[in-house]
């Protein structure tokens, strides 16, 4: 708990020193990529510190390359 | 994207510590289990195949000489598919990133510092990287170049200091190997030394000053790269014998436990730790380099620094959730790390050019 409201205190610090320039100066397009890459991350950090399941993308990658990889320690066995 | 150019030196500087970045700690461990004592063979064989995909980099290179590798994709394949071609690369830089942080966080927390939570040095190791990527290529480039001679006294130091202990029986009987489990050892020496370059590709050759002393540069960096390597493999064979170098975790940072000379100058280990740290840290900084200017590039932004903090963030989150252990990471190295390697480090490039020469020709 303790860690998600850590994990938004420096976010919303990185808010403002990031994005509020940017706003600033006028860069709509690079706010709202940093703003969207922030929520994501965001919520991934505060689902990591409630101890959520966060799948792992090495998973994806292990099913997609599976028949690869078994061809692979087969042959070479 | 502003005009940032590096010097030759300071790229051959950075092949080299990229290039032997994670692997020093993990490859003697990886082949010594199939080659035995005879992979330090698979090893050399292992970095002529390396100088050969360094050459399809090249090529790949020149394909678009003022181009990052995204803009070259972009280019050579079309809007549509290029930005699929992309997001799929800069997942794999992404993963890839968060998998090097996990490496470190994992080797402090079991080698070091043992009562530490690994996440403490990732976010450490992690805000370490975000500065230097906002500072730039020519910065890091420039540090590159002034701890670059460091690391070679540390190199030289270490072996000097280890070699009373080499006992050269250990690798004997010599040539022993079998053809399948060579193959196997090579293909993991490759897999971990030079599917990664492509990497590279986003600071080569459009941000080195000199495109064609560049090229040879590229050459000269994995082949002396190549050779610390083999150095390394060969000494934790020779003074641990293969079957403790197949067993440890990092058989080099064990190797540099053997160090003792007249009881009083011992536990030096650190020395070896240090150049680990060293060499991984640009391993991570490029590749996060890459993510973060491929993004900006994904999503046509001028600047790429705003992407560093919430970048450096998610690769934090990556770190922590990449492997649920050590067993599964090696799990991962030794099995689908290769195609998924290959499918960027040697598929990818191989596609870009043959569709830019079939391109050339209608």
């Amino acid at each position: 708990m303790w860690m998600s409201v850590l994990i938004v205190v420096v976010v919303v610090v990185m808010f403002t020193a990031e994005a509020i320039p940017l706003l600033k100066k006028g860069n709509i397009k690079e706010f709202r990529v940093f703003s969207v890459l922030l929520l994501f991350g965001t919520s991934l950090s505060i689902a990591l510190s409630l101890k959520v399941a966060i799948p792992s993308p090495i998973d994806w990658i292990e099913f997609i390359y599976k028949p690869l990889t078994d061809w692979l320690q087969t042959t070479l066995k | 994207m502003e005009t940032i150019k590096i010097s030759v030196r300071q790229f051959t500087i950075l092949v080299i510590l990229f290039s032997v970045g994670s692997s020093m700690l993990i490859i003697p461990g990886i082949i010594a289990k199939e080659a035995k004592q005879d992979a330090w063979i698979a090893a050399i064989l292992g970095v002529g195949v390396a100088l050969l995909l360094v050459k399809l980099y090249n090529v790949v290179g020149s394909i678009e000489p003022n181009m990052t590798l995204i803009e070259i994709i972009e280019k050579v394949l079309g809007k549509w598919v290029g930005k699929i071609v992309t997001i799929a690369f800069l997942f794999f830089t992404l993963v890839t990133s968060g998998e090097f942080l996990y490496f470190v966080g994992n080797f402090m927390s079991t080698e070091i510092m043992p009562e530490t939570p690994i996440l403490a040095f990732n976010i450490l190791f992690a805000i370490v990287v975000i500065i230097g990527v906002r500072y730039g290529l020519e910065t890091f480039a420039r540090s590159a170049e002034i701890i670059f001679p460091w690391f070679i006294v540390l190199f030289v130091l270490f072996i000097i200091l280890i070699s009373p202990n080499v006992e050269i029986q250990n690798i004997q009987p010599v040539l022993e190997i079998k053809t399948k489990p060579m193959l196997h050892s090579v293909l993991l020496f490759i897999s971990v030394f030079s599917l990664s370059p492509i990497v590279l590709l986003m600071i080569f050759p459009i941000a080195v000053n000199d495109a064609q002393q560049a090229q040879k540069a590229f050459f000269k960096g994995t082949f002396i790269a190549g050779i610390i390597l083999v150095i390394i493999i060969t000494l934790t064979i020779v003074v641990l014998g293969t079957e403790a170098t197949a067993h440890l975790m990092y058989p080099s940072y064990a190797l540099a436990k053997r160090i003792e000379i007249g009881n009083f100058l011992q536990r030096i280990e650190v020395i070896m730790a240090s150049m680990w740290i060293i060499t991984i840290f640009f391993k991570l900084i490029i590749y996060f380099y890459a993510s973060v200017v491929g993004f900006a590039q994904l999503v046509n932004i001028k600047d790429y620094r705003p992407l560093t903090l919430p970048l450096g963030m998610i690769i934090v989150v990556l770190s922590i959730i990449v492997h649920p252990n050590i067993v599964e990471s090696i799990q991962y190295n030794n099995g689908s790390w290769i195609p998924f390697g290959a499918t960027f480090g040697l598929l990818l490039p191989l596609v870009l050019l043959i569709v830019a020469k079939v391109r050339k020709r209608t």
